[in-house]
């Protein structure tokens, strides 16, 4: 075993025993984890000095706690299914309805160059701009919330999709053309794998704004989910349940992250190199 | 493809009163002046000009990307009207998909026709070993160097077996030593596969080297200024040694470089005038 891990890959150091591939990896979790320590060990150092109120601050243990607490009586699942429920059912309508725009426009050069400042001033209204007009529409309703995290995830979605289209060289097109490729070909074999890098960045960013947008709309519209639930806990003063829940928020956006989104972006650019030199 | 030396006879290529406009939002701007050509099955053609001077547009005519301002092109007696797979089309560089293997870039063409994975597989291992990709099969376009990678795109067009092959400058942007490797290579693939071939350069040395009969074109609007025949040596073969060490070859290549020279000189003029002009 230890011969076969001396002979090491090329460009890895040679000869690093496999106790140190351990320790190296060890070395990366602590890094990882490194700044949250650092901050865990900052609040508990002020609540311990400061001896607040339980209605001001309260210790990490205690949030700690509380968490565990929600968790056990399956509180916490309730709100974050309801979270993920509309984040996932508005990524996808965002994908489905967003990837196509975004090609059409960039396919189309006056359509990207007029659309491209509308996109941009769509950005710029945010979708907690929209929740007052939403609600009116829809009332207080998870169709509201849903109707703010889709138009937040969809514009970054779009804009993506149009300039990733615009990237694509256009011989591959030619190319592909002469081999005696179809429509539907050309957008299996070249559109679609040619603009995935940029998509999935726009998915990725979305997904950023999405979530923000989510937990913002949830706490006016206070009919479930993450936002819902540190919303109400500042009601009754309950400290440990907002900072417990924006805790859930904050590693619940760094687990899609993760688990989801850079999986795809590796898989692709990762392995197809740089795409456009 | 049934019966090579009866093709070769024929009128593969015809194309009559071509001449070309680009629009700009300035007007048409004339991309080529009045071109007739005729291309014979399994002759390969040459064309050399100025940069500029409208050699591109004419196979981008020929490939069937741009609708000429004038004229007819036919292949075969059929009108062209688009792209279509009996015309394959070689690009300089940038277009053999990045997120193909290697493998599946060559077998892309075969892919598209439906051909049975069986027989797409065999054309494919077969044309790796011709270009010398073997041990690459499974490569990403990154992986490989500039020559390889062009390599790849002549072997996906020699792949889709094409009557006619369009060639756009396709090793203009590999270094000096893989390009001479890579004309003796299509030299060779040439002769054993008796394609059409239309070949674009501005190098006057890869225009002789390759051709049965080399074409000049004018500086734009380009026109064929003269039409050179290059007598193919008996092995059928082509190399640099013996290119190099050829009286005739050598001869024919002066031939050549002078009339280039003479519009390449007359261009560059004709630009440090209006330069002067401008500045004036």
């Amino acid at each position: 075993m230890s011969l076969a891990s001396a002979s090491g890959a090329p460009g890895r150091p040679v000869g690093l025993p496999s106790g140190w591939a351990v320790a190296a990896r060890q070395l990366r979790a602590v890094k990882i984890l490194f700044p949250f320590l650092v901050l865990i060990a900052i609040w508990w150092a002020i609540d311990a000095a400061g001896n607040f109120s339980d209605r001001v601050l309260v210790s990490p243990k205690r949030v700690f706690d509380t968490v565990i607490m929600l968790i056990s009586h399956g509180v916490l699942a309730e709100y974050v299914s309801t979270s993920l429920k509309i984040i996932g059912i508005a990524s996808f309508i965002s994908i489905v309805v967003g990837v196509p725009i975004g090609f059409a426009v960039g396919a189309n050069r006056y359509a990207a160059r007029s659309l491209e400042g509308f996109l941009r001033f769509l950005q710029g209204v945010s979708g907690i701009a929209w929740l007052p007009l939403v609600i009116i529409w829809f009332g207080f309703t998870h169709t509201t919330t849903l109707a703010i995290v889709i138009y937040t995830l969809i514009v970054p979605i779009i804009f993506n999709t149009m300039v990733g289209a615009r990237a694509i060289p256009e011989q591959y097109e030619l190319a592909l053309r002469s081999l005696g490729a179809g429509r539907l070909r050309l957008i299996t074999d070249v559109y679609l794998p040619g603009a995935l890098p940029s998509i999935v960045v726009g998915l990725r960013l979305g997904m950023g704004y999405g979530w923000r947008a989510l937990i913002a709309a949830e706490m006016l519209v206070r009919q479930g989910g993450l936002g819902d639930l540190i919303f109400g806990a500042r009601t009754s003063g309950q400290i440990d349940r907002i900072i417990g829940g924006m805790i859930v928020i904050g590693a619940l956006y760094l687990l899609i992250d993760r688990l989801l989104v850079q999986p795809i972006e590796n898989l692709t650019i990762a392995r197809w190199g740089v795409l456009r030199k | 493809m049934t019966s090579a030396s009866a093709d070769k006879l024929s009128d593969k290529i015809v194309v009559s009163g071509f001449r070309h406009f680009f629009e700009t939002e300035d007007g048409p701007v004339q991309a080529t002046g009045h071109i007739d050509l005729v291309i014979r099955g399994g002759e390969f053609v040459t064309l050399v000009g100025p940069s500029g001077c409208g050699k591109t547009t004419l196979l981008k005519a020929l490939a069937g990307f741009i609708r000429p301002t004038e004229g007819t092109l036919t292949c075969d007696g059929k009108p062209i009207r688009g792209p279509g797979r009996e015309r394959g089309v070689v690009f300089q560089e940038l277009a053999i998909l990045p997120w193909r293997t290697v493998r599946r870039n060559i077998g892309h063409g075969l892919e598209i026709a439906r051909v049975p994975r069986a027989e797409r597989e065999e054309k494919v291992a077969r044309l790796i070993g011709l270009m010398g990709l073997a041990g690459f099969e499974d490569r990403y376009p990154h992986e490989l160097s500039g020559g390889m990678r062009q390599r790849v795109a002549v072997a996906r067009t020699w792949a889709a077996d094409p009557d006619v092959i369009l060639m756009d400058e396709p090793f203009a942007a590999v270094d000096a030593m893989t390009r001479l490797t890579l004309q003796e290579e299509l030299g060779r693939l040439c002769a054993a596969t008796q394609k059409t071939v239309f070949f674009i350069t501005h190098s006057v040395d890869e225009a002789v080297f390759l051709g049965d009969r080399v074409l000049v074109m004018t500086r734009r609007p380009g026109t064929i200024k003269a039409v050179i025949d290059v007598p193919r040596r008996a092995a059928g073969g082509r190399d640099w040694e013996s290119f190099t060490t050829d009286p005739e070859m050598q001869s024919i290549a002066e031939r050549v470089l002078k009339l280039v020279r003479a519009e390449r000189g007359a261009s560059q003029a004709e630009e440090s005038r209006a330069a002067l002009e401008a500045t004036a």
